[in-house]
């Protein structure tokens, strides 16, 4: 074991003070937090400016009401975000006002208009027409203030009580906590779980690929040169391999320990809110046991290839297994207690990510988080055991990659 | 004392190593020659305990090798190349530690080697940034820093300039003389020629000839002399007493046939070219692989 250790010591140190372990050390924080913020940013971002809008109502009903319901939205600067307009005032063919309203909208005079037919009637239809159909936001506030106004124009003419009307038009929303001790409980908010959970899980792909790259680059130098040679011949493959992975997973956890602490600093800035914090300690060892599991992987696959070619088309294949749970994290947000969820809560391949996620979405029984790392070290050892098989003879093969029945041949060889 | 007895190791449908036999006592250079995939790095790869063999067994002083003999060896792989980005005392060092030698210890017999093969300068740099000979001069020095007692090289000089590999080549006897055991392989024939006090000639897997060096030039020995001479000397081409000759410009090798005397050769040739120089001389190890081979092959 004493060599195994003098291994690690060297992966370890001859890494960390590498130009490409400092570069990512600063970049994949950056980038992620950048992965993270941008959409939000974008999607909240408020509009500046006044927007025309057009509203063709043949039947006059809706005009005047709505123009009242829209006024509610008003620009950061006070000023109303919609002025609509009327277009369908001097009584003309519908066809052509519909023409002469589609070019002004594509002339970008109009930002786009409402084409309302069956005004007045209980079959009303109504179309948003509009160079940029895809925005929702302005559409959701189109369908509020029209929808608002068709209540409004409907009850005034059956003669409703106007508090009656404005009870109806009163929409209150379901606001969702979620449940961390009984009677305590914090603001959720699907975007920040996705996030939160999101920053957890591409940091541990990016991480096991970046380092599984590295750690079969650094393989298929050493078989090219016959370093492995001397190695193997001053300690056993076991020895090798253990202080490979051992050795790798440390450069990992050291790079998360940085980034902890670089998050606790910040922590509570905008940048990083402190309920990042609040699973930290499972979540960290999550991060190991899936750390790993794949290193251990990485290691045997890195043994049987020769050239750098054959590791990236073997590394492409392994990051699609990798990105797997990325896959299935929205569907779990959505659905914390689906069984897909519960499946991939028992599969090696898939325990770190989900198991990371389910624990930002909310409590995992005990038995669960025992039960999973239960089957994380067993799978550890496991793939230990078959990549050490493949190791060891792995490295001393050259030239053309074996097939998968020489594979198992070697995994029988004692 | 390393003995290898009835050594074989099959691989899937190929034979690699067909029964060999060698051994090599203490103050010994062993040369293991043979052309391209002969065998001979199958062999190394037993001996050094990285593969197991098929059938036949390896001692060395009498012990069964195991992980103890781990750090009994040195070796030296032919594809030279270290690890590029790390520094030339960081890799000693590291080397060092995998065989079980003592940082404290390592960092100064580091110093010794780099010292004794000029490069100490270059401790701190990194291995790339090395020349090529400088780079093979650190890792000769990985190869033997832990004062290894069976040292196994493959293509030592390979790489070096005709100065580093004198320098080597001195370096060499001074292990054999203070009793290490040392096997050579290579395909510098003038070189395990000078070195080799015992050699294995393998063909495809198989023993073509063992021993000690004098018993096989002996052994190989035939009727051959040189001839150095100004003049024309076609009408050799045909002469009787030849079986084979090898003329260049200024000198000649030639095979005479055993019944001929050497002295009686001379005496017919003197008068029809100016002789400058007459010698009998011993097959060269080149001549002897070249010949065994071909024989073997035959």
């Amino acid at each position: 074991m004493k060599k195994a250790l003098i291994v690690a010591k060297w992966e370890f140190y001859e890494k960390v003070f590498t130009k490409t372990f400092l570069i990512s050390l600063i970049l994949t924080p950056t980038i992620i937090i950048t992965f993270a913020i941008l959409p939000t940013l974008l999607s909240n971002q408020e509009d500046n400016s006044i927007k025309t809008i057009g509203v063709v109502d043949t039947s006059g009903t809706y005009f005047n009401p709505m123009r009242n319901s829209i006024e509610k939205y008003k620009l950061n600067n006070g000023q109303p975000n919609y002025l609509l307009i009327n277009l369908a005032g001097t009584q003309k063919n519908l066809s052509e006002i519909k023409k002469k309203s589609d070019e002004e909208a594509l002339s970008g005079k109009l930002e786009g208009y409402l084409l309302i037919l069956n005004g007045g009637t209980d079959s009303v239809k109504i179309e948003y027409r509009s160079k940029n159909a895809g925005n929702f936001k302005d559409l959701n506030k189109l369908e509020e203030s029209f929808n608002l106004a068709r209540i409004e124009t409907k009850l005034s003419k059956e003669g409703t009580n106007p508090s009656i009307m404005k009870y109806i038009s009163n929409k209150i929303e379901v606001k969702p906590i979620k449940i961390e001790k009984s009677g305590e409980g914090s603001k959720s908010d699907f975007l920040i779980l996705f996030f939160t959970s999101f920053v957890f899980i591409i940091l541990l792909m990016m991480m096991i690929l970046s380092s599984g790259g590295m750690l079969i680059r650094s393989l298929v130098e050493e078989k090219s040169n016959r370093l492995i040679e001397i190695l193997v011949s001053s300690c056993t493959p076991n020895e090798l391999l253990a202080g490979k992975v051992l050795g790798l997973s440390s450069l990992g956890l050291a790079q998360v320990l940085i980034w902890t602490i670089m998050g606790i600093v910040l922590a509570g800035t905008s940048l990083v809110p402190m309920y990042v914090f609040n699973n930290i300690l499972p979540i960290f060892g999550y991060f190991a046991l899936g750390f790993i599991f794949y290193t251990s992987i990485f290691v045997g696959i890195g043994s049987i290839v020769s050239t750098e070619q054959e590791a990236q088309q073997i590394t492409s294949y392994l990051s699609l297994i990798i990105m797997l749970p990325i896959v299935v994290a929205i569907p779990a947000i959505q659905n914390p207690d689906s069984l897909m969820v519960h499946i991939f809560s028992y599969i090696p391949f898939t325990i770190p990510a989900i198991m990371i996620l389910r624990l930002n979405i909310g409590p995992i029984p005990l038995w669960e988080i025992f039960s999973s790392t239960v089957i994380m070290i067993g799978s550890i050892h496991l793939s230990i055991s078959i990549s050490g098989k493949i190791f060891k003879i792995g490295i001393l093969s050259y030239g053309k990659r074996p097939s998968l029945k020489e594979l198992i041949n070697w995994l029988k060889e004692k | 004392m390393l003995i290898v007895q009835n050594l074989t190791k099959i691989f899937k449908d190929t034979t690699a190593v067909d029964n060999i036999t060698f051994s090599i006592s203490p103050g010994k250079i062993f040369g293991l020659l043979g052309p391209n995939g002969a065998g001979k790095t199958t062999t190394i790869r037993t001996v050094l305990n990285i593969i197991k063999p098929t059938s036949g067994f390896i001692r060395f002083d009498d012990k069964p090798i195991n992980k103890d003999f781990f750090n009994l060896i040195g070796y030296l792989p032919e594809e030279r190349g270290l690890y590029k980005k790390s520094k030339v005392i960081n890799t000693i060092i590291y080397f060092a530690g995998l065989k079980n030698l003592d940082k404290k210890v390592a960092f100064d017999e580091s110093i010794k080697w780099l010292k004794k093969l000029e490069i100490e300068k270059f401790k701190d740099k990194k291995i790339e940034e090395l020349s090529k000979g400088n780079q093979q001069k650190v890792q000769f020095i990985t190869a033997i820093i832990h004062n290894p007692k069976l040292l196994i090289l493959d293509e030592p000089f390979s790489g070096f300039d005709p100065i580093n590999q004198q320098l080597i080549k001195e370096i060499l006897i001074s292990f054999v003389n203070s009793g290490k055991i040392i096997m050579l392989s290579t395909h510098q024939m003038d070189t395990a020629e000078k070195l080799c006090s015992d050699i294995l000639l393998m063909n495809k897997g198989k023993d073509v000839c063992s021993g000690s060096l004098s018993k096989i030039k002996k052994k190989f020995g035939t009727n051959n002399i040189k001839i150095e001479f100004s003049g024309d000397i076609s009408f050799l081409n045909s002469h009787p007493s030849i079986i084979h000759i090898d003329s260049y410009s200024n000198y000649a090798e030639i095979q005479l046939r055993d019944d001929v005397y050497p002295a009686d050769f001379l005496r017919s040739v003197v008068n029809r070219v100016n002789v400058t120089h007459f010698s009998v001389i011993e097959p060269t190890l080149n001549k002897i692989f070249i010949d065994a081979i071909k024989q073997n092959i035959n």
